[in-house]
């Protein structure tokens, strides 16, 4: 295998694609790499490519989780996500950009069954178990997406740029159908560079896990309040960042019957967080 | 302890990082189903991979299999130069898999009959008529999960051949039982087994044993005439090196009106695996009350998972959260205090053998501070978060037992050596050997140092399981240290003119009664120039026709958020008596690791198979969850420290297992007072915690309006 | 590293834990897991905890600091006066990462102890002595 370091996201861009793969923090990829589920002729460290660091509303993609939740100036929804997300050392190697772009922990597909997003041909998670799965979205896929920060900025309405594109963060994921495993609209030879990232009025982030830290989510619920509006964003309940449109929309979820328990906690949660942001 | 400098500083050398020259790194490959036959093993083209020295199967090894019984079972293995180019060849073994269907549900084997042994059957007074007598019965069922070992060191060996002798460095928790095993298992002299073990990274009961990985490094070893390691990664960890079984445990209670418990019933079925042992998750209903009538069987069901090994007091650690539990759900029936039940119900007697000592009504005493405190708690109860606390009991083994033999060795400069072929699994065995023999031999501590970790180098010692280290080898360490003693005044009471009757030693110096005489130890051993003093102690019996055993109440207090089933554990309190306690530091370090343990246990450990293949979908500790620093409680440690004084020289229980024991039920008793909810099934996950609240909502909607 | 400069040559896709144990026999730091998720493995890259298991080498740009590196460090004596070790597995990798957590916030509660070390994972359960032992470092 072959390592490069472009200085440059033109450069990079020309680099990636044709199984050239990006490699920022390494958390998620240097992971999946040794076990087989990606596969890389070519490593492009994008670390010199992508920018790094917080100016005002604008965050590098290549901003460590880490440096996010100190910095007062953010907003306490994606700094307490942040927070709340992984360990203390992969908050510290973990970049923002590869945060949204995680995989899903679903035992069965880093497991390498032959699900549809493996190109397979069902969904052993929906048969078996899938404790940890989703309650919307989960008509093919039935995995949960795990980003904190995902949910935390649907939740601020934030824009991406990419190397070739501006677009809403809700317009980078798609629900995987039978036909595309795809999660997320990016190109192989695209990369996110910068988050713009609104001040809201008030934000709030609540998180369901099994342990006190280092924990995936159970539920996460994201609200934020900005310009008299509140939206929420979701986290670990279907297979991308979820947005709820209004609270009625919990009505409509499709839980399995192993993850039928979340929804109650999704209500709760997502109470308390109106509650929270409604004032203050 | 003794050994922490060397530890914390990352110098000390565990079996994962010895390096010998010119060795080679094994890998195994593993069933992918959890029932199969290898109907055609083929590892030519694994043998032409690059760096690959050999490969062994079924036919070559005992411990690899032609039809494995589990996924994840170990079938073959490859020798090369590095593990990767190891783990690469794997996938060059062309194996013909006949797949069978697996069974997986522990009570449909027990329906079929297809049992790991005989079952386990009980009895004692009339329980039937018992409890056609009792005022009230309450039964329940109760489901413990699979949990997983996860020593951070994986089950490892090094195997290296000097002629037609075999070195293995391993992980282990009993250096002579793997020289035993393995020299029985390959037809060698034991004593051309060495084996050594200087320091080891965990084991909870999942390494008293060789294991596949020794067996195949000694083969591959002997094959390529190199050293050979075989270290199993984290997931092989999780597949294939021992859990604590499930259980399904459905116990009725029968009693009086006032609380005497009459009747006792239990079916136990110990979903064992493909191999393994029955566990005595019986052992609590025959033993922690005094009551008449009771009855268990105890089944070991035999299915396509991977087999039980010993977990950190097994057996009793299951058997203790579905009787406790049963015994708070009486409690509340009758409307009695939990912890005045279990004083109306204490065993006196042994329903055998005396007991050696029980200071358990002494334990209840002491809890009562930590029990009082609910009332306080309760009031912080709002409309999300309920507060409470919870009681369990704990009984369990501990006394340790004979043969076990120690040396001391004093030089002429005064320092004490102590030697014994026993490992240190990480309990602070070095520091208590240590503070034993200078205590009886009257010199500081740091003039002591213990060497272990070797057969080759010691005499033999028992095995570290069962909370025995201790107590086994205590008493060892003490009468060498005696021995060497008496051989210092008798030279001290000649060079003197003194009788020996009139002379110790103290503080390092050997000292007159009268006090005319005070000569530092090593004046007077200083006489001996090459000559040493050897001191030699063996472990005595335990009393006969007594029972020897550890007793111990816990109590947890806990909040649970009603709306998302958020359980947390604030505080517990382990109040246990385990005789004399030598080192107070080490054992609240014990008391710790076992409630921080249990905590996993209750809430957030669980093995999850693939209900339809038997595949382990939880190998890596993403998904595995054992407990962080974030999830532990206060815990409050008290102990007893009364020396059993019909149990050795010492007085010394383990405590290595008792506090892991009655964690489960407390925490699940605590939930029960704050919510009203019945935990009957573990973990207590959010689903587990919701549907609890939600059947205790039920359960008073159905019921009459309370008078 | 350390204070000192090493060459080596390994093929890309090389961890940095590899390198350290493997190539500089540089054994305190410890790999448990191999995978990102016990923390058992943890070196400072710049003051940074960092996983070296999932570290390639060669993207590796900064001063490493690992156990060895520590050794001096008050906090070895302070696990040690705590009995912050029983199977001592974990240790270097809990101390390196309490280094890096002390080196930003000198007086940490326990609070920030807690959530700071809820990456080293310890089978033993040493954790409330982990915590003292933190909290008590310059002691």
């Amino acid at each position: 295998m072959e390592l490069r370091q472009p200085s440059s996201a033109e450069e990079a861009v020309g680099l990636l694609g044709n199984g050239h793969v990006a490699l920022a923090g390494g958390t998620e990829i240097v992971p999946l790499l040794r076990d087989g589920l990606l596969r890389a002729d070519a490593l492009i460290d994008i670390r010199r490519a992508v920018p790094r660091g917080i100016h005002g509303t604008t965050i590098g993609a290549g901003t460590t989780l880490a440096e996010l939740e100190v910095d007062p100036g953010i907003p306490v929804v994606l700094r307490e996500a942040c927070r709340l997300a992984a360990s203390p050392q992969l908050r510290a190697m973990g970049s923002i950009g590869g945060n949204l772009l995680q995989a899903t922990r679903c035992w069965y597909w880093r497991l390498d069954f032959p699900c549809y997003l493996h190109g397979g041909d069902r969904c052993h998670a929906k048969d078996g178990r899938h404790d940890e799965h989703a309650i919307f979205g989960n008509d093919v896929c039935a995995s949960a997406h795990p980003s904190d920060v995902a949910a935390a900025l649907l939740a601020l309405g934030t824009m991406l740029r990419t190397t070739a594109r501006e677009l809403p963060l809700a317009e980078l994921y798609r629900l995987p159908t039978t036909d595309d495993p795809q999660t997320t609209t990016l190109a192989d030879d695209e990369l996110i560079l910068e988050l713009e990232v609104p001040i809201p009025e008030a934000s709030v982030y609540l998180k369901a896990m099994d342990r006190q830290r280092w924990s995936f989510p159970i539920v996460g619920v994201a609200a934020a309040r900005t310009a008299g509006e509140v939206r929420l964003g979701l986290a670990g309940v279907a297979p991308v960042p979820w947005t709820l449109t209004s609270v009625d929309d919990l009505d409509r979820a499709t839980p399995l019957p192993g993850t039928a328990y979340k929804l109650p906690i999704a209500r709760a949660l997502v109470a308390r967080a109106l509650r929270a942001v409604a004032t203050g | 302890m003794a050994d922490a400098p060397q530890r914390a500083r990352g110098e000390a050398q565990y079996t994962a990082d010895v390096l010998l020259p010119g060795m080679l790194h094994a890998a195994l490959l593993r069933s992918p189903h959890a029932y199969a036959r290898v109907k055609k093993i083929d590892v030519r083209r694994a043998l032409e991979a690059p760096g690959v020295h050999a490969a062994v199967g079924p036919e070559d090894v005992e411990a690899l299999t032609d039809e494995p019984g589990f996924f994840g079972a170990p079938v073959a293995a490859i020798a090369a130069n590095t593990v990767e180019q190891a783990r690469a060849a794997l996938e060059l073994i062309d194996v013909e898999w006949e797949p069978l269907e697996p069974l997986l549900d522990p009570d449909e084997a027990v329906r079929r009959g297809q049992l790991t042994d005989e079952p386990r059957r009980n009895e004692r007074g009339d329980f039937e008529r018992a409890l056609a007598d009792a005022d009230v019965v309450v039964e329940g069922e109760y489901r413990t999960q699979v949990v997983l070992h996860n020593p951070l060191e994986t089950h490892q060996s090094v195997c290296r051949w000097e002629g037609d002798t075999l070195e293995i460095y391993t992980s282990t928790q009993y250096i002579w039982g793997i020289r035993s095993r393995v020299a029985k298992q390959l037809g060698v002299e034991p004593d051309n087994v060495r084996v050594v073990c200087n320091y080891m990274g965990g084991g909870f009961g999942a390494k008293n044993d060789p294991g596949e990985y020794t067996y195949v490094a000694a083969e591959l070893a002997r094959r390529t005439g190199r050293p050979v390691k075989c270290a199993l990664t984290r997931r092989e960890e999780n597949l294939a090196a021992g859990n604590r079984n499930a259980t399904i445990q459905r116990l009725t209670v029968g009693a009086r009106s006032d609380g005497t418990i009459t009747a006792l019933g239990g079916e136990f079925v110990n979903a064992v695996g493909w191999d393994g042992w029955i566990a005595p998750t019986d052992g609590p209903m025959q033993t922690l009350y005094h009551c008449e009538n009771v009855r268990t069987v105890t089944y070991g069901a035999k299915i396509n998972t991977a087999p039980m090994k010993a977990f950190r007091a097994p057996g009793y650690v299951e058997g203790t959260f579905g009787l406790e539990c049963l015994l708070d759900e009486l409690a509340a029936r009758l409307d009695v205090d939990p912890l005045e039940l279990r004083r109306k119900n204490y065993a006196h007697s042994s329903n055998e053998r005396p007991y050696s000592s029980k200071n358990l009504m002494e334990c209840y005493r002491r809890a009562e501070p930590h029990w009082e405190r609910r009332h306080e708690l309760r009031t912080r109860s709002d409309s999300t978060w309920k507060y409470g606390a919870g009681l369990a009991s704990q009984i369990w083994y501990g006394g340790g037992g004979p043969p076990s033999y120690a040396w001391t060795r004093v030089g002429s400069d005064g320092r004490i050596t102590v030697i014994t072929a026993m490992q240190d699994i990480g309990t602070g065995t070095r520091t208590a050997m240590a503070q034993i023999a200078a205590e009886e031999l009257g010199v500081p501590l740091d003039r002591v140092r213990v060497e272990l970790g070797d057969s080759a180098r010691g005499p033999f010692a028992s095995i570290s399981a069962g909370s025995s280290t201790t107590p086994s080898m205590g008493p060892a360490v003490r009468a060498a240290a005696a021995d060497a003693k008496r051989q210092i005044i008798e030279i001290a009471a000649q060079r003197h003119h003194l009788e020996e009757r009139v002379l110790d030693i103290s503080d390092g110096n050997v000292v007159s009664a009268d006090g005319n005489l005070s000569s530092p130890l090593e004046e007077i051993v200083g006489l001996l120039e090459n000559a040493q003093i050897l001191g030699k102690g063996a472990r005595g019996p335990n009393p006969t026709g007594m029972q020897v055993l550890t007793f111990g109440v816990q109590v947890a207090e806990v909040a649970v958020d009603v709306e998302t089933g958020e359980v947390r554990v604030l505080r517990v309190a382990a109040i246990h008596d385990v005789g004399r306690v030598i080192n107070p530091l080490g054992a609240s370090s014990q008391v710790e690791g076992g409630i921080i343990q249990g905590i996993g246990h209750t809430l957030s450990e669980q093995r999850l198979l693939d209900p339809a293949t038997g595949t382990v979908l939880t190998q890596s500790l993403d998904a595995y969850r054992l407990p962080t620093i974030a999830d532990v409680p206060e815990i409050v440690c008290e102990l007893i420290d009364k020396p059993d004084e019909h149990l050795t020289n010492l007085g010394s229980k383990g405590l290595g297992e008792p506090p892991i024991v009655p964690i489960a039920a407390a925490i699940a008793n605590a939930i029960r007072d704050a919510t009203g909810a019945d935990i009957h099934s573990l973990p207590i996950t959010r689903e587990e915690m919701l549907r609890a609240l939600e059947a205790a909502k039920q359960k008073q909607r159905g019921a009459p309006a309370a008078v | 590293m350390n204070g000192h400069r090493y060459a080596v040559d390994v093929p890309v896709g090389t961890s940095l834990a590899a390198v350290l144990r493997d190539e500089l026999g540089l054994t305190g730091t410890k790999v448990a897991c191999n995978e990102g998720h016990c923390g058992a493995c943890t070196v400072q890259v710049d003051g940074v905890p960092r996983l070296s298991c999932i570290t390639l080498v060669h993207t590796v740009e900064g001063e490493v600091t690992t156990i060895e590196g520590l050794r001096d460090h008050p906090l070895v004596e302070s696990f040690v006066r705590a009995d912050a070790t029983q199977c001592g597995f974990c240790t270097p990798g809990q101390i390196v990462s309490a280094a890096a957590l002390v080196a930003v916030s000198p007086a940490p509660t326990r609070d920030e102890i807690r959530h700071g070390m809820a990456g080293n994972l310890c089978r033993c359960g040493t954790y409330p002595k982990i915590e003292e032992a933190i909290l008590h470092w310059r002691d």
